[in-house]
């Protein structure tokens, strides 16, 4: 997948992140740097529904058990929104993705 | 003339509570709804727990048909592994699709498994397991939370899910927590009102739902202080403070009914509870039972306690469904507190020690009746008072996806997956739990006045919804219209409309929970009473 593309889902996760963070108070800038946890103060529920919104978003499904799992194993649990974006493109259905930018020109 | 329909969920409201503050005066609105309009006891779901109950309600099929029976469900048929559910899942149309379909618009507010909303023409606020911080993101369509916000009690923190609030449960109310966490409660029903009156007053749907689940919450953790029999128990001072608080909060919940009932003057309202509630006075361990009959084995060490405290709840408690069983010896496991269901490991490379195909039904029938021979040490009564397999119980294309077993316990009980040393354990104090039994209220100019109607089950309530709306009730509907309760003048000017079956809802896609979130939802259940 092209940097181009990466950088396509990245701009669509900060523009759904960011819909969301002004109802919560939260002031500052968010990047791909940002952790969800740690800095957005987000809940594990909060991942899921990010989750649920992603796979709305692009008509399919993604392997989120395993990288859940991942995730808790590491030391910290934490994950930046780059981990998040970076997980999106290496599981995402080219021609489904394709297909859903189409439709919502 | 066909009719807007209002639906008012009422989570776990039973007449047990309901009839003696109706009988009280602190219900006049509810006792007038039953008196102008049909009544009976609505039968629930196997199991009688919410998210299956209200998807029968709103979709008119047994769990069998929609494929909902927990608030989790199996990975796949064979899988130990199990995800939280969303409206992905729901395997067959709820009422405010159809009514999309047929050009009518609907309302819901704080249904369960409605995230993520179809797009139907409305509104969707969803409820559940919803968290505040992504309300925006659940409303349907885009823009109604910006709308709602303007709203001057609009608050999304007691609207949706905070586990903040949900932590004083959580961690256990103490003494002067009760009457503000009750408090909560009537100022999050008093929202969703201000919510469905605003919309009703400028958008207004044929097809309206609201779902208080105040009265579920309330009655898991108060229902010492609501059951008529324990309340002469209440000696403290405080204790008598939240006995009223409670009864404010009913009191409160019939002014609101009465406010809605007010701004849909000339619709069908329909009041209708999942399930019913009652005490339970024991805690049945089924993993600790089945443990020691060496059908389940912790991995060293490993071995979940009764009595956990909040953190190690919230980090650990599913995840050691999952990492925390030595899958290589179990056979048999009870994975969530809530629907009271067994399953059976089925034998695989990973699964050494399941049960095969071949042992299947003969295990299956030997496990059901070892569970209805344990009994309460101290009154000698049986705790099982029955076990169901799967295809005893339900019907349908999913089946598969319901547990091997499930039981009802004789006191009405959700069983505990903890572990202990006891494997049944008196309670000090009854707790609220389920009952199959909830009701149904039905008034409106088409509808039969002063009725008390024979028991119905919650799938005849989707019927008469599409009846009363002009719409077509598909042959496919597992539930039949309540003739009885519809004016026969009103009947006879409208006979029912049928259609050939719906297509099933195909899956949009999984929304799977890491063990951390699945943990969240538990502690979540554990708030409302499902987990020791």
């Amino acid at each position: 997948m092209s940097t181009t593309t990466r950088q396509q889902i990245l701009a669509e996760v900060l523009e759904l992140l960011n819909s969301v963070v002004r109802d919560w108070e939260f002031e500052g800038p968010i990047g791909a740097d940002t952790r969800l946890f740690a800095d957005l103060a987000f809940e594990s529920l909060d991942l899921v529904v990010l989750g649920a919104k992603v796979q709305e978003h692009f008509r399919q499904t993604f392997p989120f058990p395993e990288f859940f799992a991942q995730i808790g194993q590491r030391e910290v649990r934490d994950l930046t929104i780059g981990e998040w974006v970076h997980f999106i493109e290496r599981h995402i259905d080219r021609s489904a993705a394709a297909k859903a930018a189409s439709e919502l020109v | 003339m066909t009719r807007d329909v209002l639906l008012i969920g009422l989570d776990g409201a039973t007449y047990d509570i309901l009839d003696p503050l109706m009988e009280q005066g602190a219900m006049p609105v509810l006792r007038d709804l039953i008196g102008s309009g049909a009544h009976a006891t609505l039968q629930s779901t196997v199991p009688a727990l919410t998210p299956p109950a209200w998807t029968s309600l709103v979709t008119g099929r047994g769990p069998g048909t929609h494929g909902i029976f927990d608030f989790f469900r199996k990975d796949d048929e064979t899988s130990p592994l199990f995800r939280f559910l969303t409206s992905q899942d729901v395997a067959c149309p709820p009422i405010w699709s159809s009514a999309h379909d047929q050009g009518r618009r609907s309302t819901v507010l704080n249904f369960p498994l409605t995230f993520p909303a179809p797009r139907i023409d409305g509104h969707i606020v969803p409820g559940g397991f919803m968290p505040w911080r992504q309300l925006r993101l659940g409303c349907h369509p885009e823009g109604l939370f910006d709308r709602l916000r303007l709203l001057p009690s609009f608050n999304a923190r007691e609207l949706a899910l905070d586990m903040t609030h949900e932590a004083k449960a959580i961690e256990g109310c103490t003494d002067a927590e009760y009457e503000p966490w009750v408090d909560m409660h009537i100022r999050r029903e008093r929202q969703w009102v201000d919510i469905a009156t605003h919309l009703r007053a400028i958008e207004p749907s044929q097809f309206t739902a609201l779902l208080f689940d105040g009265t579920d919450k309330i009655q898991h953790l108060c229902w010492r202080f609501l059951d008529p029999s324990l309340t002469s128990g209440l000696k403290e001072p405080w204790e008598r403070r939240v006995r009223e608080k409670v009864r404010e909060y009913y009191c409160q919940l019939d002014a609101l009914i009465g406010e809605l009932r007010d701004h849909f003057a000339d619709a069908t309202i329909i009041v209708a509870s999942d399930h019913g509630f009652g005490p339970q006075v024991r805690t049945f361990y089924v993993n600790s039972w089945l443990q020691q009959m060496g059908l389940l084995v912790w991995k060293e060490g490993q071995e979940p306690s009764a009595t956990p405290d909040a953190a190690a709840l919230g980090l650990n408690q599913l995840a050691r469904h999952v990492y925390q069983i030595d899958w290589s010896r179990t056979r048999a496991f009870a994975p969530m507190p809530s629907g009271n269901g067994v399953h059976i490991v089925h034998q695989d490379q990973a699964h050494p020690n399941g049960v095969s195909a071949e042992d299947y039904p003969a295990f299956r029938t030997w496990l059901a009746s070892r569970l209805l021979e344990i009994t309460d040490p101290e009154s000698g009564e049986a705790v099982v008072a029955r076990v169901g397999t799967r295809d005893e119980l339900f019907r349908g294309p999913a089946v598969q996806l319901a547990p091997d077993l499930t039981l009802e316990l004789t006191d009405g009980g959700l069983m505990s997956i903890l572990s202990s040393p006891d494997v049944v354990r008196r309670r000090s104090v009854p707790t609220g739990t389920h009952r199959p039994e909830g009701i149904f209220i039905a008034a409106g100019p088409d509808i039969r006045r002063g009725v008390r109607l024979a028991p119905l089950t919650i799938l005849d309530v989707a019927p008469l919804m599409l009846h009363q709306l002009g719409l077509p009730i598909p042959d496919s509907l597992e539930g039949r219209l309540v003739t009885e309760a519809i004016d026969p003048l009103a009947l006879a000017a409208r006979p029912a409309q049928r259609a050939a079956a719906t297509a099933a809802v195909a899956p949009v896609g999984d929304v799977t929970l890491d063990a951390e979130a699945e943990a969240e939802i538990l502690d979540r259940l554990r708030a409302l009473g499902y987990v020791e």
